[in-house]
């Protein structure tokens, strides 16, 4: 008995210390021109990775660019970037790791939105600025004074740009009667604020309004309802995923509405590179684009052409590359490393960054940003506002192509 | 012997509880509450998996249930820190009786179609408190921070996981030793012939499933008040489930110390690994250990040295 | 654009033509996870191993039909035939090295399930390594057409993946029922000792029952990545509806597992058509949980 008893608390005593020596080591080592770190969490593995590993890829170009010309506030800028595996309790406990143990100098990370959520709750109580997409509206009303949006993932301002362009048409034009299809989740719920407040306004019959739990393996029905009930425009309100079984049975079904808007599915590569051609003529919003006149743009583009062979930069990796941006300018304008120093800044000076010029509220979001966006021939055009239209908007939406 | 085994367990007791006095950072707090957690999940589970043999692949629904109650208490409520952690026990006890309700039908099923079964349950729970808005939705739910430091108060939840990992554990280790453990066992190991020989395994085995689903409910209420944000998807997650299965059958099931070792070992593991290695590269080690150890160990790590000790 | 809309039914009204097409669709796709869940079915029947990575390898096949599309052309259909025997190899692999060792363990199930939960994940991140995360859709040139009969639609992805299901599964009965290798696995599974007395070599019996699982796999897989997109971690997903299948079937009944693959279709096509879509996985589970309730056994209780 006792020799049992003694071998399984050995067993343990050693596991337990061999793991835990490896978790006293904080993070990077420190050599003679003190770089400056900035640490968190990104879903590397797991459900969220390709989003997570784009955001990685924009946060790093970020630091090259900087590091070459000298770093910030004169120091070379470090990553300590876990990987949460996408799971939000974990991303909460690196968070903490980043803030604690590691030291480290300013903190990122959180994604999807229910991590943010979770992590902006973090930030505020160590008092560490937190620049990420946030987890929608309602987020944004908890009372936290350290996190920002710069720019956030905002889905209550996502069609904003689509609305205000279907306004420009005129009535007889526009789309009567609307089939939407929501995702049950943060995301898919803050789409449907915009669309219930224009359709007012525009007069818009909402004739079918659903929802959907993931996942959504077959959309034949969704489809069939929706041509039944002469619906001339579809809210597919959804990831990549959804998205696609919405688009193929569409397709399938010889569905023509005379427009497609698309949720956050559209934003990732993969939709062009996989869809084709099905993908094409689906509206969408956006807060950052490659053709935007906003210093940065062009680099970007170049490189993500050069390195990734893309027409444009992801939007998450363009995200990666703003929120460090924002951090950066808070910084240099502070030109200081304390926390509520760059908080205070920021909610009283504006930042340039490639999502244009924001100044942040006390909430700490910018004014909305709603771009209306169209996908023509493989690629994300600009449609809304008029001023900066890359491309003309096909509507209504052609057949599908056989 | 008895003696070194009391003062060993003592001693760590002890050294656990004075842990935060020495003012560690917050992310060891943070962690350690997490290991404390699983090995609550994996001990209680392990009342009705272990021990009686019916292989729960739903326990994550009461874990989310205990936290959905507490989040929604508190903000119905408008509880103060103390009320809402005292009010993870009422949670705890909503779980348990979701338990009662659900496990008698439930439990008349063997095997792996009570594995099914349970899985289900767990999917239904989630869809409900995504579609259901008074039960949560799906946008989730938020909790007041506590308004104390950040130190003092991950101190605080830190203690209150330990507590209940302690009171879990007594419970784990008196089953154990009682009739009632004793009668599990019997049922794990043939149900007919247990029934033959009078045991009353309907009731047992209904006792065993309730009681493990008190606790997680318990430990659900604290990690929402940890997070202060909860979202099905975080809480009702089917990988928590698998994952508790797991951590106590890797450790060996049907035993007091299998859960402990499972759970810690695999908590801090999956830590180390995400820490140090690559991202991808973390995980096919990860993937690695589960082969090996059950190439060696097949029977669970307890076993293994049982064995040994022959 | 056709018009089906004769009394302008509203957006609660169901009629025939939805809860047909409905229908349709929903079987097809219930049989194409049937495909998937035959070899998993078998393994779990006749092997007590519950195979944790049996999706994986499933995805697998997918990844590698999609390059060979990508790449060379090659129809998913003819990946399917290609990957069954490189999956068969692989799996007998597998079997000698990592299978065969857990086979004397006390519960082979529980051992089973956490050695093939961590191949899985090993799986996962070596098609992460290779492919990337980035979601994939296939597309042969029947992608997005479908027959039209009448007011319905056949999607050609879904029909294709009906009809690879019907081979498939067809496939693994007869080979069952028909071969002498097939009728030594019937034996080892109802009367192991007495197979052995017979000369049934268990382990060689095990390794073919679990290379063959594996291989059918690759079909399953495809047929699925035909109907959805799917990246490294769809294999999660995939492995739930396993577990339902499987039950509802009756573990290691191969027919048992196309009629609840069916079942299961008809289930999701009908709440589909008759509910808000809110509710249709909600339903669908929990149906299941009652049907277990009163018919713990799944469909059939015993063989073949």
């Amino acid at each position: 008995m006792t020799g049992k008893w003694k071998k399984g608390l050995s067993l343990l005593m050693i596991a337990a210390v061999c793991c835990g020596l490896m978790l006293l080591i904080p993070a990077a080592g420190f050599g003679a021109g003190k770089p400056i770190v900035i640490g968190g969490s990104l879903p590397l593995t797991g459900e969220f990775a390709e989003t997570g590993q784009w955001i990685e890829r924009g946060m790093r170009y970020w630091a090259e660019e900087i590091n070459a010309k000298g770093g910030l506030l004169g120091r070379p800028v470090e990553f300590k970037i876990y990987d949460d595996q996408s799971n939000v309790g974990k991303a909460v406990t690196f968070a903490e790791k980043a803030i604690t143990v590691d030291k480290v100098d300013f903190l990122f990370g959180g994604y999807p939105g229910t991590a943010a959520r979770a992590v902006m709750a973090v930030a505020e109580k160590h008092k560490m600025v937190y620049v990420s997409m946030g987890g929608h509206m309602k987020s944004f009303q908890q009372g936290y004074t350290y996190s920002f949006g710069a720019p956030p993932l905002m889905g209550e301002w996502w069609y904003e740009g689509f609305f205000q362009w279907l306004n420009s048409l005129p009535p007889d034009k526009r789309p009567k009667r609307a089939a939407v299809y929501t995702i049950n989740n943060p995301v898919g719920l803050s789409l449907l604020d915009c669309i219930n407040r224009w359709a007012k306004y525009l007069n818009i019959n909402i004739v079918i309004n659903e929802k959907y739990n993931s996942p959504l393996t077959d959309a034949t029905s969704l489809i069939v309802k929706a041509k039944q009930n002469n619906c001339d425009i579809l809210f597919s309100n959804g990831f990549f995923p959804d998205g696609v079984t919405t688009i193929k049975a569409a397709k399938a079904l010889d569905y023509h509405p005379k427009a497609i808007v698309q949720g956050i599915g559209s934003v990732v590569p993969a939709w062009v590179k996989e869809l084709g051609k099905d993908g094409d003529y689906v509206f969408s919003g956006t807060v950052l684009h490659g053709k935007l006149n906003y210093p940065g743009n062009d680099k970007l583009n170049a490189y993500v052409k050069k390195k990734y062979k893309l027409d444009g930069y992801p939007l998450y990796f363009g995200f990666g590359y703003a929120w460090m941006q924002t951090l950066q300018q808070g910084v240099t304008g502070a030109n200081s490393l304390d926390q509520t120093k760059i908080r205070d800044w920021l909610k009283t000076h504006k930042v340039n960054t490639i999502a244009g010029t924001m100044t942040f509220d006390k909430y700490g979001l910018p004014a909305p940003i709603n771009f209306c966006t169209q996908i023509i021939n493989g690629k994300v055009e600009l449609i809304w506002p008029k001023k900066i239209q890359t491309h003309a908007p096909v509507y209504p939406k052609p057949a599908w192509s056989k | 012997m008895q003696r070194l085994r009391y003062a060993t367990l003592a001693v760590i007791t002890i050294l656990l509880a004075v842990f935060p006095v020495l003012k560690p950072e917050v992310y060891y707090l943070s962690f350690t509450f997490s290991v404390f957690m699983y090995v609550i999940l994996a001990a209680s589970w392990n009342f009705i998996g272990g021990y009686t043999g019916y292989l729960s692949f739903g326990h994550a629904a009461f874990f989310g249930i205990g936290a959905f109650a507490t989040a929604k208490m508190a903000a119905v409520f408008d509880l103060t820190p103390a009320m809402t952690i005292l009010a993870t026990i009422p949670a705890g006890v909503l779980a348990a009786i979701v338990a009662l309700i659900v496990g008698y039908p439930c439990l008349k099923i063997r095997g792996p179609y009570f594995a099914v079964v349970t899985l289900c349950f767990a999917f239904v729970v989630d869809l409900a408190v995504k579609n259901i808005e008074l039960l949560g939705g799906a946008e989730g739910l938020w909790m007041k921070t506590m308004d104390f430091p950040e130190q003092m108060s991950r101190s605080i939840m830190y203690e209150v996981m330990l507590v209940l990992m302690i009171i879990t554990l007594a419970v784990s280790w008196w089953l154990g030793r009682s009739r009632f453990g004793a009668g599990l066992t019997a049922i794990r190991a043939d149900e007919e012939v247990a029934e033959t020989m009078g045991v009353p395994t309907a009731r047992l085995k209904i006792q065993a499933f309730v009681l493990s689903a008190f606790f997680p409910g318990i430990a659900g209420g604290l990690f929402a008040y940890y997070l202060t944000y909860i979202h099905p998807d975080v809480v009702f997650n089917v990988n928590i489930s698998i994952l508790i299965v797991l951590m106590a059958m890797f450790g060996g099931g049907g035993t007091w110390l299998g859960p402990i070792i499972g759970a810690v070992i695999l908590t801090v593991v999956n830590e180390g690994l995400s820490t140090f290695a690559q991202a991808e590269i973390a995980r096919i080690i990860y993937g690695a250990l589960f082969i090996i150890v059950t190439i060696f160990m097949p029977n669970g790590i307890i076993d293994f040295f049982r064995k040994k000790n022959r | 654009m056709r018009r089906f809309t004769r009394n302008r039914p509203g957006p609660n009204n169901v009629d025939a033509v939805l809860v047909t097409q409905s229908l349709i669709s929903g079987i097809m796709m219930g049989m194409v996870y049937a495909l998937l869940s035959v070899g998993f079915s078998l393994t779990w029947g006749v092997m007590h191993v519950i195979h944790i990575s049996h999706a994986a390898f499933g995805l697998l096949g997918a990844y590698l039909a999609y390059s060979l599309l990508e790449y060379l052309g090659i129809d998913p259909v003819v990946s399917a035939a290609l990957s069954a025997p490189l999956l068969f190899i692989t799996a007998c692999g597998v079997y000698q090295l990592l299978i065969k060792p857990i086979t004397r363990a006390k519960e082979v199930i529980v051992a089973s399930m956490i050695l093939t939960f961590g191949l899985a994940i090993i799986l996962e991140n070596v098609m992460v390594l290779i492919w990337k995360a980035d979601p994939r859709i296939m597309t042969p040139v029947y992608a997005s057409g479908a027959l039209i009969v009448g007011p319905f639609y056949f999607q050609y992805p879904h029909l294709v993946g009906f009809g690879l299901s019907l081979v498939g599964i067809t496939a693994i009965y007869l080979f069952l029922k028909k071969t002498y290798t097939g009728m030594a696995v019937r034996a080892a599974w109802q009367q192991p000792e007495a197979a052995q007395l017979y000369g049934v070599n268990l382990y060689r019996i095990s390794m073919i029952t679990f290379a063959l699982a594996v291989s059918t796999a690759g079909a399953g897989g495809i047929g699925l990545a035909l109907l959805n997109s799917f990246e490294p971690h769809s294999h999660n997903l995939w492995l739930i509806y396993l577990f339902l299948v499987v039950i509802v079937g009756g573990v290691g009944n191969v027919v048992g597992t196309a009629l609840a693959g069916l079942l299961i279709g008809v289930v999701t096509g009908l709440s589909m058509a008759f509910l808000p879509f809110q509710w249709v996985n909600l339903v669908t589970f929990g149906l299941l949980m009652v049907f277990l309730v009163f018919r713990p056994h799944g469909l059939f209780t015993e063989g073949v």
